[in-house]
């Protein structure tokens, strides 16, 4: 059903290969084409356009990646209505694992697949289905940048979890098949945010979470597997031990990491863990908090309300994470077309902007670039000074022109990433450790 | 009919006022916050003044999520689920009235119900209707989808928190009720039936009303419960709360100070008409009841 | 004789069947598999149908070789006892006093509504909004910090309004004293009036009144709010978590660190611990108060 969609990005996907230079401008016109393509396929029908059932795709996740805009613009685009389910992080794994037939696609965190996965509730999607896959950034097959340079490893790095052994293996591949776990969309690198008007001076390294002089002023997040690398990130940077892998601690690691975290929170340096979105935010703008681990998109909506607010790149480097979408277990036949044609329609280009313009980045940076203006691309992701306004993707005003983003560009960023959020082979004695943390 | 109002009234009128004042409190900063201009966020200072939210609010399409339908998904839920509850622990208290065999049981159970931490209940039976769902899917059709739902385990899980309030008050409402008015119905003559519905209902139904009203409000807020069984669409705390993972913005606090407004207005409606009808009730009928506000 | 009480009992079972049928499908079986669940063993994605005690066993670890010092199960159902207590008594005492005013001062039914839905009417915004709302009301820049401070009561902001034990119990009573005046106001309106009257008469002061009187005949109405204060508060951990900043231990959350972790085992086992601790507190209470002799 889906093959004749499918035929001219392979195209475009084999002359990608071909050299940079000519891959971008074959891009411009292919891709362009391409979305021209699906756009007026909405149009003119395929066949299960004609046919009495909807185009409708069920869509499990966090709201990172759920806007109402995307929704707009896919039905525009594909014709498929997208259902948004949208629930908290911890909740949207639960959903997985309880309800299983609740939703059709689901956009979620490579982490989660070391629980997801082995729980057989995901369907290993067809890397030849996937029109850009070959173009998907390095960062995520090959654990390096564009440029060549690696990156870091430690914790769940995607790489080490996109592939299946097999069609209905449960067990990870260390080497590329054409069986993948999720299509990675979305990521970025974390660090700490700022509130530069109250801290008022320079901060250069995760040791500052917990220096006493923020007492009651910093906050963590509250999801313990990340929340432990932030405290590690604290023991590393004051040298008190180097971990073999921050993202995969021995008991005695984690013992050691929750001894620190339980002394700062009893001598009251936490004012409060967040766990979402509007929370980090609501701290940070209340000034509740002057220090905490945040997400880049959360540090500009606190600066569009006009509080100053810095995400601070630090020495130590930053703690990575990256989303993406997976496919239920039981999706099969029309729906699983639906969901593949979805999921190209989210790598062509539009989507990607759409992330990148709130800060986040896209997983195939050749088609969201295409998709942007070049000032935007300079700005977001060649780290330079903005040449005009940078609007958000509700073309609300972001940064006044000059403003250079925190962190420098792409390569700068991704480049510095030390850890990846993930899941330990001792989570459980992990997580016992966090209710005793939290009872102290 | 009316006497002087004693000292203690107006002590016990100024708690009672002071009560209000508190429970009204949060809500100010929500009435003051979603008046505020473009840039607003969820906390002080302002920035700006307008009605921009409201606007939002009213036309729909805010952000991701259709507050508009989840609003009237979790009103359909929770109406049902006020009358479901009323009927229910209404034949229960009755039952309860006698003694019957099994009754320390379905007591215990309906503490046991109120006890259970209700995402446990809700995980659980979400595993319930899986099996259900596998059943289907291997009996009957394979591309079965799935049987939860707002209206299926939605309401299941909701009606496993609503009935132990539901039942509890009823006790609180038939405590010590004189079974005297009964014995005199049915010396009279009245079925069962008739004796419930011409004597006992009568006299119970502001405090039914009152169970209707609790229920409705018990699964307008509920999450917990809701979080794993609701099946593929939200109620709409579930969609306020998947909202605040990426939205900082007042038109939650707008859907708030609206909610309230119209709870407002609908209310001191109400209170008009039964005023009014009183009024000419009396002025029709006898003059009881007259002066009583 | 015989006959009437099977008739009796047929009745019941009618009346009560709608009740104990919902129960029983959506509440019972849920909980039957909770309770085999929770002695199942796990790994990290999922549960292995194999009979472990770990759930059990890995909750009350170093309980034994801690004493006298309280390990972490201990000390998470300490906190929350203190809370239930704490919590239990506040809304108690204001619930009393707003249910017995609002059976006894205020005269008229269309009143008593209209008053009780003035009480109603911030529950139907929903709860998270409302939680949300608490920063700026009590937060260190918040709306009741910047009074005190204008008002020179305080030099510099009261930390301690937000993210603390206070918050937290503050944020109970706000929620749930209502659970406590619906109750007791059922049972207050049943009071005869003429026994009141009696008791005046009788040359008791309105005290006396009180206390022998009112509080005796209100005590189901007590008990029934005083079940559902405490079994909420016991499993409670979106207001703990939101209010006490998620770092304050409860028996709630305990559970939901669990679960976020899928380790449904260990959760369930957690919640089963959890429903016979508050059994037992409600178990006692009943004891002390039949709540269904005087029906």
């Amino acid at each position: 059903m889906s093959k004749p969609s499918d035929n001219k990005p392979s195209d475009s996907k084999r002359s990608g290969k071909t050299s940079g230079i000519s891959r971008r401008t074959m891009l411009k016109g292919a891709a362009g084409f391409t979305g021209l393509a699906t756009g007026s396929g909405a149009i003119t029908g395929f066949p299960y356009v004609m046919s009495a059932e909807p185009k409708v795709l069920r869509y499990l996740g966090t709201g990172v990646n759920e806007g109402d805009l995307i929704g707009t613009q896919c039905l525009k685009d594909t014709g498929i209505k997208l259902e948004y389910i949208t629930a908290t992080t911890d909740d949207v794994t639960k959903r997985v694992i309880t309800q299983p037939n609740s939703f059709d696609v689901l956009d979620t965190e490579y982490f989660s697949l070391k629980k997801l996965v082995p729980s057989g509730n995901i369907l290993a999607l067809d890397a030849k289905k996937i029109k850009e896959f070959d173009n998907i950034t390095p960062v995520f097959t090959k654990g390096h940048l564009p440029n060549g340079k690696k990156i870091g490893d430690q914790g769940t790095a995607p790489w080490k979890v996109l592939y299946l052994e097999g069609k209905n293996s449960k067990v990870f591949s260390k080497t590329p098949t054409e069986f993948v776990t999720l299509i990675p969309t979305v990521y970025n690198a974390d660090t700490l945010g700022i509130r530069p008007d109250l801290i008022k001076r320079p901060i250069s390294s995760w040791a500052e979470l917990l220096n006493p002089e923020f007492k009651g002023k910093a906050s963590i997040l509250n999801i313990p597997s990340i929340g432990i690398m932030d405290a590690a990130m604290v023991v590393e940077a004051t040298g008190q031990y180097k971990y073999a892998d921050k993202g995969n601690m021995t008991k005695a690691e984690i013992d050691l990491t929750m001894k620190l975290l339980t002394e700062a929170k009893k001598a009251g340096q936490f004012r409060a863990f967040w766990s979402d979105f509007n929370q980090s935010v609501n701290l940070m703008a209340s000034g509740e908090t002057v220090i905490q681990s945040m997400w880049s998109p959360a540090v500009t909506a606190v600066r569009k309300k006009g509080i100053p607010c810095v995400f601070q790149p630090l020495k130590e480097g930053y703690r990575s994470w990256a989303t993406g979408f997976c496919v239920s277990k039981g999706v099969s036949g029309a729906k699983l077309d639906l969901a593949y044609e979805f999921v190209n329609w989210f790598l062509s280009g539009w989507a990607g902007a759409y992330l990148n313009r709130q800060g986040y980045y896209s997983a195939v940076l050749s088609t969201a670039q295409k998709s942007m203006e070049p000032y935007e691309w300079a700005y977001w992701m060649e780290g330079k000074p903005a040449e005009k306004d940078i609007k958000g993707p509700d073309g609300s005003l972001l940064e006044k022109a000059g403003t250079v983003r925190d962190g420098g560009s792409y390569d700068d960023r991704m480049g510095s990433v030390a850890c990846w959020n993930a899941v330990m082979d001792e989570n459980d004695y992990m997580v016992r450790k966090w209710n005793e943390f939290i009872a102290a | 009919m009316r006497e002087g109002r004693s000292r203690s009234f107006y002590v016990l009128a100024a708690l009672f006022a002071a009560y209000v004042a508190f429970l009204y409190g949060p809500m100010i900063a929500i009435f003051v916050l979603s008046f505020q201009g473009p840039d607003g966020g969820l906390t002080f200072p302002m920035n700006g003044v307008s009605l921009y939210w409201f606007e939002r609010l009213f036309s729909g399409g805010n952000g991701i999520i259709d507050i508009g339908a989840a609003f009237v998904r979790s009103a359909k839920l929770g109406l049902m689920v006020a009358v479901l509850t009323v009927a229910i622990s209404v034949a229960a208290g009755m039952a309860f009235r006698k003694k019957f065999v099994g009754q320390a049981v379905i007591f215990y159970v309906a503490i046991a119900s109120l006890i259970v931490p209700s995402i446990i209940t809700s995980l659980g039976i979400a595993l319930e209707f899986r099996l259900i769902d596998d059943g289907f899917k291997t009996f009957i059709d394979e591309n079965f989808s799935t049987s939860m739902g707002l209206l299926t385990s939605g309401l299941a899980a909701h009606l496993t928190w609503t009935l132990p309030f539901g039942l509890l008050i009823m006790f609180a409402i038939f405590n010590r009720f004189d079974p005297r008015y009964e014995e005199a119905a049915r010396d009279l003559g009245a079925t069962p039936w008739q004796t419930f519905r011409h004597v006992v209902l009568p006299m119970i139904l502001p405090s039914v009303v009152g169970i209707g009203l609790f229920g409705f409000t018990l699964s307008w807020d509920e999450i917990a419960r809701s979080s794993q069984a609701i099946g593929p669409v939200n109620t709409l705390p579930l969609d306020l709360q998947g909202l605040t993972t990426t939205v900082t913005n007042p038109d939650i606090y707008a859907l708030g100070t609206a909610t309230t407004g119209v709870s407002f207005l609908a209310i001191g409606l109400a209170l008009f008409v039964i005023g009014f009808l009183q009024r000419r009730q009396s002025r029709h009928g006898s003059d009881a009841g007259s002066g009583m506000l | 004789m015989h006959q009437s009480s099977v008739r009796r009992n047929v009745v019941a079972w009618l009346q009560a069947g709608p009740m104990a049928l919902v129960f029983l499908a959506f509440f019972l079986i849920p909980l039957l598999f909770v309770v085999i669940v929770s002695f199942w063993d796990y790994n990290d994605y999922e549960m292995l149908p194999i009979f472990s005690g770990r759930g059990y066993t890995d909750t009350f670890e170093g309980c034994l070789q801690q004493l006298p010092e309280f390990c972490t199960i201990l000390r998470t159902y300490g906190s929350t006892l203190k809370f239930c207590f704490l919590v239990w008594s506040i809304t108690l005492v204001i619930g009393f006093t707003v249910a017995y005013f609002l059976a006894f001062h205020v005269r008229s039914k269309s009143w008593q509504i209209g008053l009780s839905l003035l009480c109603t009417i911030p529950f139907w915004t929903s709860n998270v909004i409302r939680m949300i709302a608490w920063i700026p009301l009590l937060g260190r820049n918040g709306l009741v910090n910047k009074a005190l401070v204008e008002a020179k009561i305080v030099n510099q902001p009261l930390e301690w309004l937000l993210f603390s034990e206070f918050s937290v119990v503050l944020a109970f009573v706000h929620l749930f004293t209502f659970f406590m005046v619906v109750p007791i106001f059922n049972s207050m309106i049943r009071i005869d009036k003429s026994l009141i009257e009696a008791a005046y008469d009788a040359g008791a002061t309105g005290f006396q009144t009180l206390v022998n009187v009112i509080i005796p005949l209100s005590k189901p109405g007590i008990v029934i709010g005083s079940i559902f204060v405490i079994t909420i508060v016991m499993g409670d951990f979106i207001t703990i978590g939101v209010m006490g900043g998620q770092q304050i231990a409860s028996a709630g959350k305990i559970i939901q660190t669990r679960l976020d972790a899928i380790q449904f085992p260990a959760a369930a086992a957690n919640a089963v611990i959890l429903l016979a601790a508050t059994m037992m507190i409600i178990f006692s209470m009943t004891r002390l108060v039949d709540i269904r002799r005087e029906l």
